[in-house]
């Protein structure tokens, strides 16, 4: 016989033993199925978030690019603190240098400054936001009620305003009483021809966008710029147009005066955390597959010893210890990949089912390891009883009772 | 008898088992044997004479602690386990007193087992083989049943038809009318003396003389020697 045709003929005679006694074998698959499913769920869940995060990070531009002063991402957080503190403040000219750059779709200076808002009835902390008309889409902002500015609002250095929903709710109560309203800030009054979305961020729902020339005088008499973005169509270009503006601002300005960084290196950030937090949840899901892998080889150590006469009685008529060992192995191997696929399969369907509602993931390579390690197990935690089987005397073994 | 070549030799076979409390007990002491090509013999004894023993290391089921072992011309103790089983397989024929087929296989698949373990290409279909024995004894309509679900004299039948389907030069039965009925047992004995008349060695062991006078030689065991020899 073929060694082909023996491997078959074991996988069948495990298969029929299987089916003798269906409850054991799924008892016994249990334990791995539970362990892969644990892994994959961690893993679908690990992906799941990172997707998540990234995805914020990309909704807030996927392909931009941020100029602040100060030596280090870490070192800016939006604060008018910076303001006015020796930093370098960017001009008008920076974001007309910056503008000669190939390949952007917007450039947005802003002006940023936390102030007191004023209505008729009310007074408010907020913040003014002046720039540019790719401001909106830079920051999401989409008008709820109204309309937001453009160009000719910029050119003509209108006094008008788009207004976050918090500001508007906290200054007219119903948001939408707030369009063709007042406000007052650092003595200008500014009429108010929008309302913005709320977008979930402090800053942007309690701001006043508003056109970067009609700061200029007394709420930005400096006419200078906290920061500076830039837009770029795709994301493979984001290298080349960062070290153009870094080339640019050299120019005007020393190396460790501004800095350039981009929404890509926040990413990678997130993905080597999240790298670190799956390697853990994986670490976790592991002990349960060991777990799993401790309760075949109880097991097969129990089916062994049911089985001893049978394996001298076979030993007698010509299986080799090989024979046996084999005979073994394919067994405990059959059980855990049966446990492994039936987790896979748990596992996929919860994936799907979770998907509703948030973005889980199943890759590949959760699969392949899923089953590759069920396997592995099977073989690992096997090789034990299946070496006491074959080294059964066949004379001790076929007297067994 | 006409002297034939002897495909079994035993010389100077000992066997001994190390006790609980480390007392040396002898099963076998100094067996000399030949057994012949085309005899039909019975090792004979009481129970605790080293007659299954005797058997055992004849079928290489079991080492001797001294002693060789020539089967064919060729010496046993330096075969491999791979080699070992080999001669198992195809050399060798094994009949119990328990029947030991195995109860989750058909009658077909245990009389086919031993062809699982063959690596060689074998000179017949197995298939086939398998069924004609089956036919020869009987039991051709149960091949599809289990042993458990067969009379002991129809699974002792199965149990020879496995010992044959390899086609081998031995047969070796250990007690095989233990377990059945005086009637039962004697048919078995009778399909033995055809095999043999057919020119199968087979080689019995029982401890009922009665049974082993019907074979052409009785080989008398007690405590772990050869008393007598006959017809040699």
């Amino acid at each position: 016989m073929t060694n082909l045709m023996v491997i078959k003929q074991l996988y069948m005679a495990a298969f029929a033993d299987f089916r003798r006694d269906k409850v054991r074998t799924g008892l016994t698959s249990l334990g791995i199925t539970i362990g892969v499913l644990s892994v994959v769920l961690l893993i679908a869940l690990g992906l799941g978030l990172k997707n998540y995060i990234s995805q914020q990070f990309e909704n807030m531009g996927a392909n931009l690019i941020m100029i602040m002063p100060g030596s280090g991402f870490s070192s800016g957080t939006m604060g008018a603190g910076m303001i006015g503190s020796g930093m370098v403040e960017f001009d008008e000219k920076d974001a007309r240098d910056l503008q000669k750059i190939p390949n952007l779709k917007y450039v947005v200076p802003l002006f940023f400054k936390s102030t007191v808002i004023s209505s008729a009835d009310a007074e408010k902390i907020g913040y003014i936001m002046a720039a540019n008309e790719d401001l909106f889409p830079l920051l999401n902002v989409q008008a709820e009620y109204g309309e937001i500015w453009g160009k000719t609002e910029i050119n003509k250095k209108s006094k008008v305003a788009v207004i976050g929903a918090i500001m508007a709710e906290d200054l007219f109560e119903n948001p939408s009483d707030a369009i063709g309203k007042t406000v007052r800030v650092e003595g200008v009054r500014l009429k108010i021809i929008g309302v913005g979305k709320k977008i979930g961020d402090p800053e942007q729902d309690k701001a006043l966008f508003i056109p970067y020339t009609t700061a200029y005088g007394s709420i930005n008499p400096n006419k200078t710029f906290w920061s500076i973005y830039l837009g770029v169509p795709s994301k493979d270009m984001v290298p080349g147009v960062s070290e153009a503006a870094k080339e640019i601002l050299l120019k005007r300005y020393d190396k460790d005066k501004f800095n350039v960084s981009e929404q890509s290196e926040i990413l990678s950030t997130v993905d080597q955390i999240f790298g670190i937090i799956n390697i853990v949840l994986i670490a976790i899901g592991s002990i349960s597959l060991l777990v799993g892998g401790i309760g075949i080889m109880n097991i097969m150590y129990a089916t062994v010893t049911e089985r001893t006469r049978e394996v001298g009685i076979r030993r007698a008529i010509g299986a080799t210890k090989r024979d046996i060992l084999l005979q073994f192995l394919s067994e405990s191997t059959l059980l855990s990949v049966f446990g492994g696929l039936i987790g896979l399969l748990l596992a996929t369907g919860i994936v799907l089912l979770v998907r509703i509602w948030f973005p889980v993931a199943l890759n590949v390579v959760a699969v392949i390891v899923a089953i590759g390690v069920s396997s592995a197990i099977g073989i690992f935690f096997g090789v034990s009883p299946a070496k006491k089987a074959a080294n059964l005397s066949p004379i001790d073994a076929i007297r067994y009772e | 008898m006409k002297k034939t070549p002897s495909i079994i030799s035993l010389s100077n076979i000992s066997k001994e088992y190390v006790m609980g409390d480390e007392s040396v007990f002898s099963a076998l002491s100094e067996v000399n044997l030949e057994i012949h090509k085309g005899e039909y013999s019975a090792i004979v004894g009481p129970s605790g004479s080293g007659k299954s023993t005797l058997m055992h290391i004849i079928g290489l089921l079991d080492k001797p602690t001294r002693g060789k072992v020539i089967i064919n011309g060729h010496d046993t103790a330096r075969l491999d386990d791979d080699q070992t089983s080999k001669v198992r397989n195809q050399f060798v024929g094994f009949v119990f007193q328990q029947f030991n087929l195995l109860n989750k296989l058909t009658i077909k698949e245990n009389v086919l087992l031993p062809v699982t373990y063959s690596r060689e290409k074998l000179d017949f279909d197995p298939e086939k083989r398998a069924l004609g024995l089956l036919e020869k004894f009987g039991i051709l309509s149960k091949k599809d049943s289990y042993p458990n679900k067969i009379s002991g004299g129809q699974q002792q039948r199965v149990a020879i038809a496995r010992a044959l389907i390899m086609n081998p030069q031995l047969i070796l039965a250990d007690e095989p009318t233990g377990n059945l009925d005086t009637k039962t047992g004697n048919e078995i004995l009778k399909l033995f003396e055809d095999l043999n008349k057919e020119g199968i060695t087979v080689l019995l062991v029982t401890h009922e003389s009665d049974i082993a006078a019907r074979t052409n030689r009785q080989i008398k065991v007690l405590d772990g020697k050869i008393v007598e020899k006959y017809n040699d």
